[in-house]
């Protein structure tokens, strides 16, 4: 029994070990890719292997995740890594000091902020722009045929949450709606809100289930394999807002000419022909 | 070396917590405590894992017992059922619950034909708590009751007490720990509800924003004030266990 009991005891010991090594491995794990490697990754860099973390708004999914296949052939050895979410949130991650090397907003004032943090390498590049749309689904419950429609009483409309650049937009938007269609528009619609999800996405996703009625997403974000759930209704042209994405290389970044590279190829001619095919705009 | 374990547990548990509370001191976050955001989701997160509490006590205790006492075919089958909410990641149990009960779903579509809809309402809340939490609460009563000598309670009904009687004034006072500790369980995994919750009943303040979401929400623009809900809930679950083993070394000092 006693030696039992010590076996338990010893065995309880060996666990906790494990689990504490294992968690510091973990965490120096996912830094190599970024803030402490800056030694070792210039000499990584050029043969092979290294990886860059590319942090993007997440209504960039599809076409960053193409250009991070183009990113690997032309690099072989050096993996992508790429996490896509609201803009805010990233930006938050970026500020608690997650090992992002690469950072692609949906709005000007994430990057405004990254660059007064002094997170930022060298200047931001407004590379894409994109047009708000109202999402329904295909069978159209709240029978919305124009953009005016989403103020009626009734409507169940889902919004990314506040300070997701998707929503406030939206909301801007439905500020200049005010003078076409009456002071209490934008009220109307904001009434109807029934969720606010974590980024563009997920609200775009609860139109495809049906769940939602309408959404406000980015034309972008009307991708291929949700077209036969969803259908588009266009925001008027004088009352649309259209967003602004801009691009740039983080200061931590753990191998600084990839993620140069990164930008470049998101500028290139070639980054923007894949950024077009998603129903993204060119910036210029 | 077994003592150096615990502490190894200790610390590992208290330095995060320690961190959380260092952080309203230095950072001032206590305002954001007082916020309407804060406000309206403990009062959310307190009214529905009430409710919730609520249904699964009303139908597990019961439940429970049929599984402790009585032999059926498929018994086996429906023992592993239970189990599975807690084995499933949170997540998954909300997809399947929003195609349940979602506009489209199995049950949901015959609900909205009827102009009920559940998702994004408090209702979708408590059907995720209920979900998720049941299980901790059915299997701990069910042990609970199997512990109850069935002479005794064979020796209540000679004396003239009827089933119902005999089940409440006997059974579930001889299983009042197990039936507490069951309970406490499951309502800490349901006011910590968060995958099922967001992905079923969506995040709105005051409706379907419980306190872990409105930590979530809160993380993407303001950090101070997902601290200060942080702070908030721990102090809740402080509270809770502390009134629980109060009351459960009383039920057990009244038992002895």
């Amino acid at each position: 029994m006693p030696f039992h009991r010590a076996f338990r005891c010893a065995l309880a010991v060996v666990a906790c070990i494990v689990a504490v090594a294992g968690l510091a491995g973990c965490g120096r794990g996912s830094g190599g890719g970024g803030a402490d490697s800056d030694g070792s990754s210039e000499e990584g860099r050029g043969q092979q292997g290294g990886t860059l973390t590319v942090f993007a708004a997440s209504s960039l999914t599809d076409a960053f995740g193409e250009l991070g296949r183009t990113f690997e052939k032309r690099n072989p050895g050096v993996e992508v890594r790429q996490s896509f979410e609201s803009s805010s949130t990233l930006l938050t991650q970026i500020q608690q000091g997650a090992p992002a090397d690469v950072f692609a907003s949906a709005a000007e004032e994430e990057m405004d902020t990254a660059v007064e943090d002094g997170l930022v390498q060298g200047s931001p590049e407004v590379f894409v722009r994109n047009r708000e749309v109202i999402m329904v689904p295909k069978d159209n419950p709240a029978g919305i045929r124009e953009f005016r429609d989403v103020a009626r009483s009734g409507v169940k409309l889902v919004l990314a949450e506040e300070g997701v650049p998707a929503a406030d937009y939206a909301v801007e938007i439905l500020g200049k709606s005010n003078e076409e269609y009456g002071s209490g528009f934008k009220q109307n619609v904001l009434s109807n809100v029934v969720s606010r999800e974590a980024d563009v996405r997920s609200s775009v996703n609860r139109v495809v289930v049906g769940d939602a009625d309408a959404t406000f997403g980015y034309a972008s974000d009307y991708t291929p394999d949700i077209r036969d759930r969803v259908e588009v209704i266009r925001i008027p042209p004088d009352l649309n807002i259209i967003a602004t994405y801009p691009i740039a290389a983080l200061k931590d970044a753990g191998d600084p000419g990839l993620a140069q590279e990164w930008v470049e190829l998101v500028t290139s001619e070639e980054g923007q022909r894949v950024l077009e095919k998603w129903n993204f705009e060119p910036a210029a | 070396m077994a003592v150096g374990a615990l502490a190894l547990v200790a610390g590992f548990i208290s330095l995060p917590i320690l961190s959380l509370v260092l952080w309203t001191i230095s950072e001032d976050s206590w305002r954001a405590m007082g916020s309407p955001e804060a406000r309206d989701a403990l009062l959310l997160s307190v009214r529905t894992t009430a409710i919730a509490m609520l249904i699964v006590i009303s139908i597990g205790t019961p439940a429970a017992y049929v599984l402790a006492r009585a032999e059926f075919p498929g018994k086996r089958l429906v023992d592993a059922l239970v189990d599975i909410p807690a084995v499933l990641p949170p997540s998954a149990a909300g997809i399947a619950l929003l195609l349940t009960f979602g506009r489209f779903g199995l049950l949901g579509k015959y609900f909205d034909a009827f102009g009920v809809t559940i998702s994004f309402t408090t209702a979708a809340v408590v059907i995720a708590e209920v979900f998720v939490a049941a299980h901790f609460y059915v299997r701990q009563a069910a042990v609970g009751f199997a512990g109850v000598q069935r002479d005794v309670e064979e020796a209540a009904m000679v004396d003239g007490a009827g089933r119902l009687s005999t089940f409440t004034r006997v059974t579930v006072p001889l299983a009042f720990p197990a039936l507490v500790a069951g309970a406490v369980m499951a309502w800490a995994r349901a006011l910590g509800e968060f995958g099922a919750t967001i992905i079923f009943a969506g995040s709105f303040q005051g409706v379907t924003q419980t306190i872990p979401l409105a930590i979530f929400a809160e993380f993407q623009t303001n950090i101070d004030s997902a601290v200060a809900l942080s702070v908030l809930a721990l102090g809740f679950a402080f509270v809770v266990i502390l009134a629980v083993k109060y009351l459960t070394r009383r039920a057990t000092e009244y038992e002895g």
